[in-house]
C-alpha cells in the first residue's frame, strides 16, 4: 500500500546535461495526469560542469527530497555520476544508465574504465539497464536531446505506470519551439522503444 | 522558465518556488520589484522581469542589494506594494536600510525576500537570516512548499500593509529551487504612488527616531498578537503527549516521516509559518498538556529558544527538545528528520524501509568539482596571468572574489588565495599591500566590481596603495545565470541602457595605469599584465587591467541564435605527443583523454575559443572550419 503512494525518481549527471529540463518535463506530465509532484534541483555553482542531481517525487508526498536508499529508480546521464549517487538505491531500485563517461576536469585525475564501472554497478545486484543515450539522441537529430532519450527509457520501463503517461510527456514536449519539439519527441520515442531491447540484452 | 506564469486564475500549473513567489507578488498587485541576483533567490526577479512590460510593473536589477532594498523601500513609502529579493548574504549588504525601515515603517506592503542557502550549495556561509527579523523588529514568514510560497507571499503583503511595517519572507534553496503544482489566483493591477511629506516619520534624526522607537515597540506587540491568528499557522491532532513543532520547510519532511511510520493522525504537530515572532498563544495551546516537545527547524535554535522561554514564563512543565536531536548545521533531509523523530517518538528504525543500514552500496568515484566552462575567458586570463608572474619571477598573493572566476582556486591555476565576500578582493588588498612586501593582485568580476569594487578602488587611489586589480569583464553576471548589469547596455526588462565601462570608472577616479586586454591573445595578455605589475613596482601606485571578452556560454547561445557555426577544434592524433599540456596545464574540460594519453576534443563540448591551439607545443590542434569575422565579433 505504502509502496504505491508515490514514486521517487532520482536523475543524475553532469551540469549542462539537461537534468533540470528532464525533471520539469516529467513533473509537468504528472500534473497533466492529475498526480501531485515535487522536484528539487541544483542551480548556481554546481551547474558549471559539476555533479548535479534532480529529485522528482511523484504522488502523495510533501517533502521534495528523496531519502538516501529511497529511490525507486535512478536515471543517470553519465556513469561516474551513477556510481556517485548509488547510495540512493536500495535492493529494489532500478538503474537506467546512459553509456557515457565524462572526465572530471581535474589535472591528473585517474579515470576508471567505462566497462569497469558498469561491471561494478551490476555486481551490486541491482537491476541495471544501459542505453546509448547520446547515440540515440544524435539519431533523433541532436546530441542535446540525450536527456529526452533517457526520459523515454524511464517511461519504457513502466515503473511510472499509473503516475505518468507517455502521451502527457509528448504533450509537454510539443509546447517547445521547433526544432526542439520534433527532435525531442523523436528522442523520447527512441528512448522508450530502446528500453526493452536494452533490458533484455543486459539482464543477467 | 515556465511560460505558464501568466495563466489565468483557477488553473494548476507547475512552478518553481521562486516563480511561485513572483506569481504571489503579482497576485498581490506589486508595482515595483528590485533585486541583485544571488543563488537561490535569482529567479524571482528574473521571472518578474520577463513579464514586466506586459504587467506594467517596474522590475530592475539594481547595482547591489543595498540599492535594491532602498529602491523598493522608497516605492513602498509612496504607498505602492513593493518587493525586493536577495540571497541571505545580500541582506548583510542591505542591513543598514533594513534597520531603518522598521522605524519608519512603510505605506504600501513591503516584502523583503531573503533566500537562505542552507547547506551552502552556492554560498560562502549558511547564516540564518531569521536573526535579522529579531534584530530589526521585522516579522519573518517561512513557507514549506512552492505552493505555500505563492499563497504566503500574497498574504503577507496584506499583513505588511495592515501594520504599515516591512515583512521578511524567508525561503531556502529547497523551496526556491523546488517545483510543484500551484493553483493560480487572480492577478491584481499595479497602481501609482504618491509621497506624502511627513518629516517626523521619514527623517530619522535622533529627535524623531527617539519618538519612533516606542511606536515601533508598540507595533511589534500588535504583530506578536496578530501572528496567533495567522492562517498559515496551525495545530494538527491536538492533545498528544509528544508534540512536534515544524517550522517552515521542515513541515513537509515531518509529515512524510509521520506517514511512513503511520503516525500522521496520532501526533500533535504545530506548524509554524511565522517563525519571528513565535505565535505565543498557539504554542501554549499546543504544548500545555504535553510531556515532551520537539522543535524541528533548520540551522539555529531560534524557535526552540523562544518556546523554552514561553513555557517557563507560562509555568508549563514540558521538556523541550530541539538541537539536542536535530542537526544544527546543513540542510535537513528526510533521512535526518527521520532519525530525529525516531529518537523522539521512540519507534524502531525498521518501521522506515530506507533507514535500514544493512545494505550499503558504495563505489569509489573521483570527485567532480564545478569548473570553468570550455572557452571561458577567465581561464585564458588566468593562463596569461600565471605566465606573466613566472616571467617576472615573483610570488604574488591572489585576492579572489565571488563569481565564476572563484573556480580559479582549483588546480592547475590556484589564483584565489582569498575569497571573502563581494568586493573583498580589492578591499583586502588595501590592507595587505601595506602590511607586506608581497605583490598583491586583486581579481574581480565586472558585476562584482559594480556591486562593491568601486569604493575600495577609490580608497586605493586616495591612499596610494600599490596593487594590481584585474577586472574580468565577461559582459554579464555569469555565476547566477547571466543577468545584465550596468556594464551590459540592457536593463532587466530588456530596455536599452547606457553602457558603463569599468576602465572609464578607473580613469575618472584617477587610476594612472589602465589597460584593456583581449585574454584570448594569451602571449600579448601575459606581456600586458607583466607591464602593469612592473609599473606598480616602480611607481608604488595602483594599476588596473580590464580583461574583456564575453562569457563563452553567451557566445555559444548567440551563435545558435544567429545561426553562426561554431569552429570546433580538433586534435591531429598523428601530431599529438601526449604531452598532456592542453588538458592538464591549460585544462579545458572539452578535452578528453584517450587511452594512450593523447588528447581528444569532444565536439559537443568545444566552443571554438582556439586557446588550446595556442597552448599546444607541437601545433597538433586546429579548427575544423576557419573561424570567420562574424564569429570573432561574437566574443566582444
Ligand atoms: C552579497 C552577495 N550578493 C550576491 C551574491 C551572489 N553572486 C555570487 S557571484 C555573483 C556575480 C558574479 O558576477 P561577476 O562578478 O560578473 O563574475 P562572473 O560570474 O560573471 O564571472 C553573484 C551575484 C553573493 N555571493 N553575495
Ligand atoms: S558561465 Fe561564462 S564566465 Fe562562467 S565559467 Fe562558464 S564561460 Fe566562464
Ligand atoms: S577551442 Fe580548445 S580550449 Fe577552446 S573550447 Fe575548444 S577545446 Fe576548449
Amino acid at each position: 500500500m505504502k509502496e504505491n503512494r508515490y514514486k521517487n525518481v532520482l536523475a543524475v549527471g553532469v551540469g549542462g546535461q539537461g537534468l533540470i529540463t528532464f525533471g520539469r518535463v516529467l513533473a509537468e506530465a504528472a500534473i497533466l495526469n492529475g498526480v501531485k509532484v515535487l522536484t528539487a534541483e541544483v542551480h548556481g555553482m554546481a551547474q558549471r560542469g559539476g555533479s548535479v542531481v534532480t529529485h522528482i517525487r511523484i504522488g502523495d508526498v510533501e517533502s521534495p527530497l528523496i531519502p538516501l536508499k529511497g529511490a525507486h529508480v535512478i536515471v543517470s546521464m553519465e556513469l561516474l555520476e551513477a556510481a556517485r549517487y548509488i547510495n540512493y538505491a536500495n535492493k529494489k531500485t532500478l538503474l537506467i544508465l546512459n553509456r557515457r563517461l565524462i572526465r572530471p576536469n581535474v589535472p591528473g585525475v585517474k579515470m576508471p574504465k567505462m566497462s569497469d564501472i558498469i561491471e561494478k554497478i551490476k555486481s551490486s545486484g541491482l537491476k541495471t539497464v544501459v542505453l546509448d543515450g547520446d547515440k540515440l539522441a544524435e539519431e533523433a537529430g541532436s546530441y542535446v536531446s540525450a536527456n529526452m532519450v533517457m526520459l523515454g527509457a524511464l517511461l519504457g520501463s513502466k515503473i511510472l505506470d499509473g503516475f505518468v503517461k507517455l502521451e502527457d510527456v509528448e504533450k509537454v514536449i510539443s509546447r517547445m519551439p521547433e526544432p526542439w519539439r520534433e527532435i525531442n519527441i523523436k528522442a523520447l520515442k527512441l528512448g522508450y522503444s530502446s528500453y526493452s531491447k536494452a533490458a533484455t540484452s543486459d539482464s543477467d | 522558465m515556465s511560460k505558464v506564469f501568466l495563466e489565468q486564475a483557477g488553473k494548476t500549473v507547475l512552478l518553481m518556488g521562486n516563480e511561485a513567489i513572483a506569481r504571489g507578488a503579482v497576485e498581490a498587485g506589486i508595482s515595483f520589484a528590485s533585486a541583485y541576483p544571488g543563488t537561490p533567490s535569482t529567479e524571482i526577479v528574473e521571472t518578474l522581469a520577463r513579464y514586466a512590460n506586459v504587467l506594467g510593473i517596474h522590475v530592475e536589477w539594481s547595482t547591489n542589494e543595498k540599492v535594491a532594498f532602498e529602491a523598493a523601500y522608497g516605492a513602498a513609502m509612496s504607498g505602492v506594494r513593493a518587493l525586493t529579493c536577495m540571497k541571505h548574504v545580500g541582506l548583510n549588504v542591505a542591513a543598514d536600510p533594513l534597520m531603518s525601515s522598521a522605524y519608519t515603517g512603510v505605506r504600501g506592503g513591503f516584502v523583503i525576500v531573503t533566500a537562505d542557502d542552507v547547506g551552502m550549495w552556492s554560498s560562502q556561509n549558511e547564516q540564518d537570516n531569521r536573526w535579522y527579523g529579531l534584530h530589526a523588529f521585522i516579522p519573518v514568514f517561512e513557507p514549506y512548499s512552492p505552493a505555500e510560497a505563492k499563497d504566503l507571499t500574497k498574504e503577507i503583503f496584506n499583513f505588511s500593509e495592515k501594520f504599515e511595517h516591512p515583512v521578511i519572507l524567508r525561503t531556502t534553496t529547497r523551496i526556491s529551487h523546488a517545483r510543484g503544482p500551484i493553483l493560480l489566483g487572480e492577478l491584481r493591477k499595479p497602481v501609482e504612488g504618491e509621497f506624502l511629506k511627513d518629516v517626523k516619520r521619514w527623517v530619522l534624526v535622533p529627535a524623531h527616531a527617539r519618538k519612533l522607537r516606542p511606536k515601533l515597540l508598540e507595533r511589534w506587540s500588535k504583530i506578536e498578537e496578530a501572528v496567533n491568528d495567522f492562517p498559515f499557522n496551525k495545530i494538527e491532532n491536538p492533545g498528544s503527549k509528544k508534540v512536534i513543532v515544524a517550522c517552515g520547510i521542515t513541515y513537509g519532511h515531518v509529515v512524510d516521516v509521520l506517514k511512513e511510520i503511520d503516525k500522521l493522525d496520532e501526533i500533535t504537530v504545530l506548524k509554524i509559518s511565522s517563525t519571528v515572532p513565535v505565535p505565543r498563544k498557539l504554542v501554549v495551546e499546543a504544548v500545555k498538556d504535553a510531556e515532551e516537545v520537539l522543535v524541528v527547524e533548520e540551522l539555529e535554535p531560534i524557535v526552540e529558544e523562544k518556546i523554552k522561554a514561553i513555557v517557563q514564563e507560562e509555568g508549563i512543565t514540558v521538556k523541550v527538545h530541539g538541537k539536542d536531536l536535530v542537526p544544527r548545521e546543513g540542510e535537513l533531509t528526510l533521512n535526518r528528520v527521520a532519525e530525529s523523530l525516531i529518537k523522539f517518538l521512540n519507534v524502531s528504525k525498521q518501521s522506515i524501509p530506507w533507514l535500514e543500514t544493512n545494505q550499503e552500496i558504495s563505489i569509489e568515484v573521483p570527485p567532480r568539482p564545478p569548473t570553468l566552462c570550455p572557452g571561458c575567458p577567465h581561464r585564458a586570463t588566468f593562463f596569461a596571468l600565471k605566465k606573466a608572474v613566472s616571467k617576472l619571477k615573483i610570488k604574488p598573493v591572489y585576492l579572489g572574489d565571488i563569481g565564476c572566476y572563484t573556480l580559479g582556486l582549483n588546480p592547475p591555476y590556484r589564483v584565489q588565495d582569498t575569497c571573502i565576500e563581494m568586493g573583498g578582493s580589492i578591499g583586502a588588498a588595501n590592507g595587505l599591500a601595506i602590511t607586506t612586501k608581497q605583490p598583491m593582485i586583486a581579481i574581480i568580476g565586472d558585476s562584482t566590481f559594480f556591486h562593491a569594487g568601486i569604493p575600495p578602488l577609490i580608497n586605493a587611489v586616495y591612499n596610494n596603495t600599490p596593487f594590481l586589480t584585474i577586472i574580468l569583464d565577461n559582459r554579464t553576471t555569469a555565476m547566477t545565470g547571466h543577468q545584465p548589469h550596468p556594464g551590459t547596455g540592457i536593463t532587466a526588462s530588456g530596455k536599452t541602457a547606457k553602457i558603463i565601462r569599468p576602465e572609464e570608472i578607473a580613469k575618472s577616479i584617477g587610476v594612472e595605469y589602465i589597460d584593456v586586454v583581449n585574454p584570448f591573445k594569451l602571449d600579448e595578455t601575459a606581456e600586458k599584465i607583466a607591464k602593469a605589475l612592473k609599473f606598480i613596482e616602480e611607481k608604488g601606485k595602483p594599476a588596473v587591467v580590464v580583461s574583456l571578452r564575453k562569457c563563452a556560454l553567451l557566445v555559444a547561445s548567440d551563435a545558435r541564435r544567429k545561426n553562426i557555426k561554431i569552429p570546433v577544434y580538433r586534435v591531429d592524433l598523428e601530431k599529438c605527443t601526449a604531452c598532456t599540456r592542453c588538458y592538464n596545464v591549460f585544462a579545458c574540460p572539452a578535452i578528453q583523454v584517450l587511452e594512450d594519453n593523447k588528447a581528444y576534443i569532444d565536439p559537443t563540448l568545444c566552443v571554438g575559443c582556439g586557446d588550446c591551439a595556442q597552448v599546444c607545443p607541437v601545433k597538433a590542434i586546429e579548427p575544423t572550419i576557419k573561424p570567420g569575422k562574424e564569429w570573432k565579433e561574437l566574443w566582444w
